[in-house]
């Protein structure tokens, strides 16, 4: 889980508009010693970013264009790495799996979340359900998923239960076929909880009057969550998905640990690109490709490129007023 | 003073052999190199390192067999050995780790994970210098002690060479079961020889309910020994059939009627159900636990399994019946290709060979050494024998690498999961095939 | 809580009695693995909902002697703190510069350090990987910490601006005005002042490089420089190598997930309000 936070840009445009309106007294030497020192300030994290973050992600993109095992020399290949990644079917196995759990994981998620939500938000000790909820995306995803290797074993807690309950042949819920849904259901799981205490913190501010001059107005429940809830936290919401676009391209150790160890690697059908890039750059009885497994890692800031573009667009809204 | 001034022509004559690929000048430097061999035995204290990189952990058998071995080493010769328990991820480290100039001297795995990681890229030194080395207190070389079958059946490294490991463990794949099962004696008296005989032995186990056959179900390597050893019933070469890039040799009716007898253990209900289901080693343990007749996976499983197995179990060893040669796996020492303390790591191979040390390999840690004069866990004396044929076929025929990932894993587990029938494999195969070797260039 | 409540329908209190047994479920779940983690491996598969009549800590025992545990979880203390501890050190003067000071520089650098939010781990791995080696400090904590610290500034620059500029400027005017420089106005005035966002960003980054995998696990393999993690995860291979023993394997998971209840017992609130502020206003 991704612990992203975005700032809130009204807020600091509050405080900007705070500065401005400061009386002129002490603004000269404030602002000498401004310009001095920012970049006294900044460069460490600059440096840092630069070198640990930036470089590294560009020479991903200049190493993509190369065949290269790490150890012989490069030889370029252009933009050879990406054809045979597009030609590899595992690749799009791996692509396929990506956007599933982006799209539909994505979609169940908030779908949960918001009704979660809205119960919550009537409940009694709401914050302790709000707590439990929130706590399984602190954990490392292995957990789960080594976890659910007993639970959902042919003979596990599980499948007893539903015996019990009088399923005579309950499902192989770890069987290869199913095992991007399982994945895909146990991330929705560690991720609802965190989406849900983002809304709430959301729904919390809007305003009381809003919801009493609606219901003044006749609106019933649904009306007042069409007309009221909706609206006010349509940012947040962007946001979010935002957020999910990011964290869920990034799932490794769920899929690598899931239901045990598979020995060598997990089965191809359950990869995602993430995976993907680590099994070809660390293979286990072959040479690696680093040029061809940092193709698909940019493939993948690509489709989280494409998707923040393509979802900030749609959900475009003019800023609601209040 | 002597042992001084012999030191330098013996380190330049094993260097010189290990660059050398394997041949004429191998063989000529060879008789220096043996000499020196047994001079180190006994001129003791040389001193150096090397490091070495393990496929074990700490706490497994061969862990603390190699450790003892190890400790005796630096004792009697001052090397020391800079050694990291890294486990069976040591093959997916190695090649970044060489990348970085950051690998180890020495390393082993598997020979098909050592050739496929870095010996078919020449990044595994030759090392025919030990052939020729004279293993400490039992005064016999290396070439002498270990039968040459096992490296004559290894794939050839860019140079040609095939002594790119030397082998400690020595295993053979087949199909395992327990004699001494009262529903598997009354099934079949002896040994079925062909696969009809098969099929209506797991029809009589069937009939009393149970499973015929234990499987992982994730597992395309034991699972795909099936088809590898009815292959080779069939009289097709693994290797010839993955490495055709045109696919054709899929069409060969032999492959089909593989692939036809392989579906009939899928088809038949023969296999324990719930096996797509779980994780190794969940049906290995109903195996041993007697809920299923026979179980196929590599010699080293009865250690796997020693705590499991009631006291009344006893062994019982066969191929997949049609199939007549057994395979061979080994796991073994490499060099990486800019090892720096050659010397001292070649003399610790040939020192590991001792017939006191490598005997752990067996009484420790369950297994068969390639040293035909240590004789294997009295529950593996049959594999033994069959170990003892004069030509080894490797499993697989030796294929390894990125075709399984990318063609074989996946379409077989479906064609095993009976999600495919035979023809529906093969013609997956071979069209997953021709695309893999288009983007191989 | 809330003034305008009313008399719950029946729907909603279907819906609340739904949520309940989800909450009773997740702590079922993690009392469940904590159980298990007390009882005998193959005893688990066969009674799955059996209680640890015996307790059996020589499931931790294993852990800790044949798995490393103990040494994976110094190694994870180490590695998490001091990563959080330089990310916060090295991002809140950043931060603060960007907060206060606002025009197209400072504008373009808080624009690259968002953009870093978007990038996916798996792009910079395999780059961290051959350049840390170069440096030598492959398989070592500090080439660990050095990358967790990169992948760290993003989200810790951009949490700390969104402190800093909730935090009003009239403060340090009045310092500047005193004759302090701005280094000791951002000592003396700032920083206790944002005290609260400091520790949100560094227990919001360590919580992230104690669970982190990926590049623990192609950064680091000698038993004694790996963290948690790899640790759990080379011991869970093992375990299946040696028979199936998920008494042990449980234990292990325990280990990982123990100090994250303790945590989020301890500072739950502060956590959540952490991972949360911001997105709502």
């Amino acid at each position: 889980m991704s612990t992203a936070t975005f700032q809130d840009p009204s807020r600091t445009r509050r405080v900007r508009g705070g500065s401005a309106a400061r009386g002129p007294v002490g603004a000269a030497p404030l602002e000498r010693s401004r310009r001095r020192m920012f970049w006294a300030f900044t460069a460490p994290a600059v440096i840092v970013y630069a070198v640990l973050f930036l470089l590294p992600v560009g020479y991903a993109a200049w190493t993509s264009l190369y065949k290269w095992d790490g150890i012989s020399d490069k030889q370029w290949k252009g933009l050879g790495n990406y054809k045979t990644l597009w030609q590899d079917p595992i690749f799009r196995t791996s692509l396929g799996n990506t956007l599933q759990t982006l799209v539909v994981g994505g979609l169940i998620t908030f779908v949960i979340s918001f009704a979660l939500m809205l119960v919550l938000r009537e409940m009694n000790r709401r914050l302790f359900a709000r707590s439990v909820l929130f706590f399984p995306c602190l954990v490392n995803a292995m957990v789960f998923g080594i976890a659910a290797g007993v639970l959902f074993s042919p003979d596990g807690p599980v499948n007893q239960a539903l015996k019990w309950l009088g399923w005579s042949r309950p499902p192989q819920w770890l069987a290869t076929e199913h095992l991007q849904t399982m994945i895909l259901g146990t991330l929705v799981w560690t991720a609802t909880g965190y989406y849900t205490a983002i809304l709430m913190a959301a729904v919390d501010q809007i305003p009381d009057y809003l919801y009493e001059a609606a219901e003044l107005d006749g609106a019933n429940a649904f009306q007042r969550f069409r007309h009221v809830t909706l609206p006010m936290c349509w940012d947040v919401i962007s946001v979010c998905a935002v957020l999910w676009t990011v964290s869920s391209v990034k799932i490794f150790e769920l899929i690598l640990m899931y239901g045990g160890s598979s020995g060598s690697q997990p089965p191809t059908g359950s990869w995602n690109t993430a995976l993907y890039v680590y099994e070809e750059a660390f293979p286990q009885a072959s040479t690696p490709q680093l040029g061809l497994a940092t193709a698909a890692a940019l493939v993948s800031l690509f489709l989280v490129i494409l998707f923040t573009v393509v979802l900030r667009r749609i959900m475009r809204r003019d800023p609601v007023e209040y | 003073m002597g042992s001084t001034t012999g030191r330098g022509p013996r380190l330049l004559a094993i260097a010189t052999a290990a660059v050398l690929a394997v041949g004429v000048s191998a063989c000529s430097s060879g008789k220096s190199a043996d000499k020196a061999g047994a001079a180190g035995g006994d001129s003791g204290k040389s001193g150096g390192s090397f490091s070495y990189w393990s496929m074990w952990r700490k706490d497994e058998p061969q862990a603390k067999v190699i450790q003892a071995a190890i400790d005796q080493f630096t004792a009697d010769t001052g090397i020391k050995v800079d050694v990291e328990w890294t486990g069976r991820d040591v093959s997916k480290k190695i090649g970044p780790a060489m990348a970085a100039n950051k690998a180890p001297d020495m390393w082993d795995q598997g020979a098909d994970s050592i050739y496929g990681t870095a010996a078919q890229n020449g990044n595994a030194q030759d090392l025919s210098a030990v052939l020729d080395m004279t293993i400490p207190n039992d005064n016999v070389k290396v070439s002498a002690a270990i039968p040459s079958k096992y490296w004559d059946s290894l794939p050839k490294d860019p140079k040609g060479g095939q002594h790119w490991v030397i082998p400690y463990e020595a295993s053979t794949a087949g199909v395992f079961y327990n004699a001494a099962d009262p529903d598997v004696s009354a099934a079949m008296s002896s040994a079925p020889t062909d696969w009809d005989s098969f099929i209506k032995v797991c029809d009589a186990l069937k009939a009393k309910n149970k499973p015929c056959v234990a499987s992982e179900g994730e597992d395309s390597w034991t699972n795909g020994l099936w088809f590898d050893y009815l292959l080779n019933a069939n009289g097709v070469n693994f290797a010839d059939l993955a490495n055709d890039k045109s696919g054709a040799t899929w069409d060969n009716p032999a492959v089909l009627k593989a692939a036809q007898q392989t579906e009939q253990l899928v088809k038949g209900g023969y296999i324990i159900p719930t096996y797509t289901a779980t994780k190794y080693p969940a049906q290995q343990t109903n195996w041993a636990g007697g809920k299923a007749g026979f179980l196929i996976n590599g010699s080293w499983v009865t250690a796997e399994v020693a705590k499991q197995i009631p006291s009344t179990w006893k062994y019982g060893f066969m191929l997949p019946p049609g199939a007549t040669q057994p395979d061979s796996m080994t796991f073994g020492f490499a060099l990486t290709k800019n090892a720096k303390n050659v010397s001292q790591a070649e003399k610790f191979m040939a020192y590991f060979l001792q017939k006191k040390t490598l005997s752990g390999i067996s009484t420790e840690a369950g297994n068969i050494t390639p040293r035909t004069d240590i004789p294997a866990p009295a529950e593996l004396a049959d594999v033994q024998k069959t170990l003892g044929a004069d030509k080894l076929r490797l499993t697989f025929d030796g294929v390894a690498g990125d075709w399984n990932t990318k063609v074989w894993t996946q379409n077989y587990l479906d064609f095993w999961h009976g999600k495919t029938d035979a023809a529906g494999f093969v013609a997956k195969m071979k069209s997953a095939q021709v695309s893999f070797w288009k983007t191989q260039s | 809580m809330r003034p305008r409540r009313k008399a719950p329908s029946l729907p909603m209190r279907i819906a609340t009695g739904a949520v309940w047994v989800v909450v009773a479920a997740d702590i079922a779940l993690v009392g469940w693995i904590l159980l298990t983690s007390l009882r005998d491996g193959s005893d688990i598969l066969r009674h799955p909902f059996g209680v640890p009549v015996h307790p059996k800590g020589a499931n931790y025992g294993k852990v800790f002697a044949d798995g490393g545990f103990g040494r994976a979880a110094v190694n994870s203390v180490i590695v998490a703190v001091l990563s959080s501890v330089l990310a916060v050190v090295i991002a809140a003067p950043c931060a603060y510069a960007l907060a206060r000071r606002r025009n197209r520089v400072s504008g373009a650098m808080s624009m690259t350090f968002a953009m870093g939010l978007g990038v996916p781990g798996q792009v910079m791995v395999i780059p961290l990987f051959i350049g840390l080696a170069h440096a030598d400090l492959d398989d070592s904590q500090p080439g660990l910490i050095l990358a967790y610290l990169g992948l760290a500034m993003p989200f810790t620059v951009y949490l700390l601006t969104g402190f800093f500029s909730g935090i009003p400027a009239v403060l340090e005017e009045a310092a500047v005005l005193d004759g302090a420089s701005m280094v000791r106005t951002f000592t003396k005035v700032i920083l206790p002042v944002a005290r609260g966002g400091l520790i949100t960003a560094f227990l919001l980054q360590f919580i992230s490089a104690w669970n982190e995998t990926l590049f623990a696990i192609v950064l680091t393999h000698s038993q004694d420089k790996v963290t948690l993690p790899v640790a759990l995860s080379s011991f869970v291979n093992e375990a299946q190598l040696n028979g199936l023993d998920w008494g042990a394997m449980f234990a292990g998971v325990c280990v990982v997930l123990a100090p994250m209840i303790a945590l989020f017992s301890w500072l739950g609130t502060r956590i959540i309000q952490g991972m949360t502020v911001g997105i709502g206003k």
